[in-house]
């Protein structure tokens, strides 16, 4: 383990941390609206990743003023990605929860293992 | 026993990850393939060849907009399978939550959002209209019009938002983005040149063709931001009504 570069790459390193958080509340929570929360939260560690990715040091954000040529600017295109990809995200999470909305309608009951006791029986 | 088994999985997923991390060049590193291949490019010439000061604008609009335009259409057959899983609210019938309860919100949250309410509308409106030449964009208005809005809902009532904003009028709205995109993209097709493309030929380079293009952009930035708003506000209203309230008469103010 290369330990100092991990803790100069701490974005990456925390993005990890956030998708293990997500994969596990995703495999292990029986709430479904706590598996579409564990969703996010591993959708926001790869927006982290990938926007960390797109930095450079001591660089300014892209946008080219008037006349000012030649400035040190952050990479636009993981940034422009994530924007692509949060809205994704949101439009699954839309689609997700109205699912709950209608699960709930009909089994009165978001716990996974409660549906699928019923569905089974 | 299973939670063990999944800590276990991804601790090792973790130990693996965590290595790569480690292996990776350092952030913030100028001289990484992801900046050396075609970045360079758009930051020198991406203003000249898209005609946005905001790069992200240029990326998002101009050399991805095959992908931006895949994206609008995302988001708007996300609103139609929410539609379809729940169907549209009616006006006058439709109730929430916050309508059936007995306990009105509170005077200073109500006089709070009364007076933020059009300051964040302004705001928004400062995002779509600036995404060209600063930090903002169509996507970014139309996320923080549509959260003004579902403020609005939560404070007041969801009869009162839907008297404001008719659903005939967010029906048009909606497919706006999808739409507008379409129609600037065909207007570079029938002068001759590729889909999408926002400089036409025929246009004079100096001034006046740099503004002309600057009204294509503006154009979909601001149908995108309306649409969005309007997506998020009816995927909101969807969520949030309910037809079979048992309604109690409100609790008159002190």
């Amino acid at each position: 383990m290369n330990w100092s570069r991990i803790f100069q790459n701490l974005n990456y390193a925390v993005s990890l941390l956030l998708f293990l958080m997500g994969l596990y509340t995703l495999a292990m929570k029986p709430n479904l609206i706590k598996k579409i929360m564990g969703l996010n939260i591993l959708e926001t560690s790869v927006f982290l990743f990938i926007v960390s990715i797109g930095m450079v040091d001591s660089g300014q954000a892209p946008v080219m003023a008037h006349g000012a040529a030649q400035q040190v600017v952050v990479n636009p295109i993981p940034q422009a990605l994530i924007l692509t990809g949060i809205v994704v995200a949101v439009s699954t999470t839309a689609v997700s929860l109205s699912l709950c909305i209608r699960i709930h309608q009909k089994y009165g009951s978001l716990d996974a293992c409660e549906i699928l006791g019923r569905e089974v029986a | 026993m299973k939670k063990l088994f999944v800590i276990l999985a991804l601790a090792a997923l973790g130990v693996v990850l965590l290595w790569v991390v480690g292996k990776m060049p350092e952030m913030g590193d100028s001289r990484t393939p992801d900046k050396t291949h075609v970045v360079p490019r758009y930051i020198e010439d991406g203003v000249k060849e898209a005609g946005a000061e905001n790069l992200i604008t240029d990326v998002i609009l101009n050399y991805r907009g095959y992908d931006t335009m895949g994206e609008v259409a995302v988001i708007f057959s996300a609103l139609c399978a929410v539609i379809a899983l729940l169907d549209r609210e009616k006006r006058g019938v439709s109730r929430s939550a916050v309508d059936a309860s007995q306990v009105r919100s509170s005077r200073i949250v109500r006089v709070t959002v009364r007076i933020l309410f059009p300051v964040i509308f302004l705001f928004a409106v400062y995002l779509i209209l600036h995404g060209e030449n600063s930090a903002g964009g169509g996507f970014q208005g139309g996320a923080v019009i549509g959260a003004s809005i579902i403020v609005f809902t939560l404070v007041f009532t969801l009869i009162e938002s839907t008297r404001d904003i008719p659903l005939t009028l967010r029906v048009i709205l909606e497919s706006l983005s999808v739409l507008t995109f379409l129609a600037v993209g065909f207007i570079g097709v029938f002068k001759g040149v590729e889909f999408l493309t926002y400089i036409l030929p025929g246009l004079s380079p100096g001034v006046a063709g740099a503004l002309r293009s600057q009204v294509f952009m503006m154009s979909i930035e601001i149908a995108i931001g309306v649409a969005v708003g309007a997506i998020f506000t009816s995927i909101v209203f969807a969520m949030i009504k309910e037809e079979n309230f048992e309604l109690e008469p409100h609790i008159p103010e002190p």
